[in-house]
């Protein structure tokens, strides 16, 4: 017999009570693994996204809802004209709900821009010119919308036929419904409106100057903002809405769970009053009743938060799946993720055994064993 | 008083007014109680029902702290350590009436929790508590659950466990209690041979004149003091 036995046979005699604290632990750490690894992953796509097309600077007016604002397209020639700016190209990316699709990235793009550089047609082709009112669905897009070369797409009042499916190399890429920006402007009453000046800077270029030029850029359109790049992605309002949400929800989700094996390690140090009584009469050290105690919460931590992980992996999977949400993320499954979630579950168990630990430790053994 | 045997050894135990109150005071259990107890002595303690017999085991155990007076441990004063669990787990044994075995553990290993604390490998916690089970009768009893065995052998169990890490001191309040006379007469032969065998210094307290018989020297107590040790005990009780 090891330490390890007493402690496992301390969670083993109340088979019923240590199942149900490990259902709960592991809800409420699959939850925090499913939500958070849903918001790890809206950020890394949108960054791969970004990487992907060779955007350094976006300028955008993040203050909107989940997506910026429109403002005038002739910004554009503005930037252009700054020093450090190599390219430019306006985007008019809009949510909209296309026939089952609840929500699905529309992204109208400037005719010629570099935007359309890294689509790589897989089958039919791209749009003739900027007139032509037809699609091309990212992969992603293609399978949610069921729909092939030569099928037809409802956006708002119009039906457009899909002439070509490609791969952006990016999930929201393949998430998205691409058209020429001028047909998505009429189409959606956007007339000489975009939500994106997405700007290239010649290579090479240090990234301080890259800042200075934001900065200039923010003195032409002072209701926008001009953004590296790598700093979109933590300040879009959508991303950081997920990312509080996931947080919050998951800090609820840890909170019950303290509580949970505070009250289960609670009950059982009260109904082992006794027993622990005997451990003291024996010459058990308090120091290691309190050890005792929180092995058993840190191992009931651990295995909830085992079980959890799964639970959310499992979550995550189920999402990537789901039509509604599929292709507009792509859901992080790291280990990094994995490794903190059981981490956190040790140390939930633990906090939540150094109450009833401490209060076990102090008994006398003679009023324990009730002598 | 067995003369030669307090000649013998030195001093393991040492009470100078004794103290022990219960509920705020309200309860006296001991009212000042001083004696010692020599190396390889067994002393019987006895007395009626609720004189303060068990208080003052508690006190030599140090499973509770005097409420006043002093109580020294072969020179150490045991009633002001701060952290008895050394004195427990290694210089005494305990056993008590109800046993007071741990019901999820097997037989072996209730044998063995003592010596968590004294840094035994886990292979040689085993081969201990084997060695200490076979002398005490119970070598095929190893991988039972208390519940499993009679209350004589449970009490068995209960003293190879108090002897797990060597003491030199075994202190047993009532052991044959709750055991029938057969069941109780093979404890006492154990207890016996400890003392005798091993001179272990054997505390005993006891209801049972014919195992206080056995004792090389009889504490009588009454409402919660010793009274003379000479006193015949009808006039004790
Ligand atoms: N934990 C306790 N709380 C209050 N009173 C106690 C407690 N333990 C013992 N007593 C009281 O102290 C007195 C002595 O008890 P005890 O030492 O158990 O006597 P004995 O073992 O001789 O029968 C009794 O009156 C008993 O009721
Ligand atoms: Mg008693």
């Amino acid at each position: 017999m090891t330490f390890f036995t007493v402690v496992v046979r301390g969670l083993i005699r109340r088979p019923v009570r240590t199942g149900l604290t490990l259902l709960g632990i592991s809800i409420g750490i699959g939850a925090v693994v499913t939500l958070v690894g849903m918001s790890w992953g809206y950020e890394k796509s949108i960054g791969k996204q970004l990487d992907v097309i060779g955007i350094d600077v976006v300028v955008s007016n993040m203050s909107g809802g989940l997506m910026p604002k429109v403002f005038d397209e002739t910004l554009q020639d503005k930037v252009a004209a700054l020093p450090k700016v190599a390219d430019t190209t306006t985007v008019l990316m809009l949510m909209l709900s296309i026939e089952d699709a609840p929500m699905m990235m529309v992204s109208g793009r400037e005719w010629g821009g570099f935007t359309w550089e890294k689509l790589e047609v897989l089958e039919g082709r791209l749009p003739k010119d900027d007139k032509e009112f037809a699609v091309v669905l990212g992969k992603l897009a293609a399978e949610v919308l069921k729909k092939k070369v030569g099928d037809t797409v409802q956006i708002e009042a119009d039906e457009l036929p899909v002439v070509g499916i490609v791969d952006g190399h990016a999930v929201v890429e393949n998430g998205a419904v691409i058209l020429s920006l001028s047909v998505l402007q009429e189409i959606s009453s956007n007339q000489g409106k975009v939500n994106f000046v997405d700007v290239r800077v010649p290579e090479g270029t240090p990234e301080k100057e890259v800042m200075e030029l934001c900065e200039t850029v923010n003195g032409l359109f002072p209701e926008g903002r001009a953004k590296l790049a790598s700093e979109v992605v933590g300040t879009s309002q959508g991303y950081r809405l997920a990312r509080a949400m996931s947080w919050s929800t998951s800090l609820l989700a840890i909170i019950v769970g303290v509580l949970g094996v505070m009250n289960t390690m609670l009950m059982t140090v009260f109904e082992r009053t006794h027993e622990i009584g005997i451990l003291l009469a024996v010459g058990w050290k308090r120091r290691r009743i309190l050890y005792m105690v929180l092995c058993e919460s840190a191992l009931l931590g651990f295995l909830g938060g085992v079980t959890g992980v799964g639970l959310g992996a499992l979550g995550l999977k189920i999402l990537e799946v789901t039509p509604a949400i599929r292709g507009l993320l792509e859901p992080d499954l790291s280990p990094k993720l994995l490794l903190t979630s059981v981490a956190i579950a040790v140390v939930v168990g633990v906090v939540s055994g150094l109450y009833p630990g401490w209060r076990s430790s102090r008994l006398s053994p003679s009023r324990a064993l009730n002598l | 008083m067995n003369e030669a045997s307090k000649g013998a050894g030195s001093v393991v135990y040492e009470a100078h007014g004794l103290k022990k109150n219960y509920d705020g005071g309200q309860v006296a259990a001991l009212r000042g109680v001083d004696f010692d107890i020599r190396e390889g002595e067994f002393v019987a303690i006895v007395g009626p029902s609720g004189c303060g017999k068990s208080t003052l085991l508690q006190m030599l155990g140090s499973l509770d702290k005097p409420s006043e007076g002093s109580l020294s441990y072969r020179g150490r004063l045991i009633s002001a350590l701060e952290d008895p669990s050394d004195y427990r787990s290694t210089e005494i044994g305990f056993v008590f009436q109800s046993f007071h075995l741990l019901p999820t553990f097997t037989v072996s290993e209730n044998v063995q929790i003592p010596m968590f604390e004294t840094g035994l490998s886990r292979g040689e916690r085993e081969v201990r508590a084997h060695e200490l089970l076979v002398s005490v009768g119970l070598s095929h009893r190893l991988k039972h659950f208390p519940s499993e065995l009679s209350g004589g052998e449970r009490q068995r169990v209960a003293i190879a466990r108090s002897l797990a890490n060597r003491p030199s001191v075994l202190l047993a309040d009532e052991p044959t209690g709750n055991l029938d006379s057969e069941n109780a007469a093979h404890v006492v032969e154990l207890l016996l041979k400890l003392h005798q065998e091993l001179g272990m210094t054997l505390v005993l307290v006891t209801h049972d004149l014919g195992i206080a018989a056995l004792a090389t020297r009889t504490i009588r107590m009454k409402d919660g003091r010793v009274v003379n040790e000479s006193t015949p005990l009808t006039h004790a009780s």
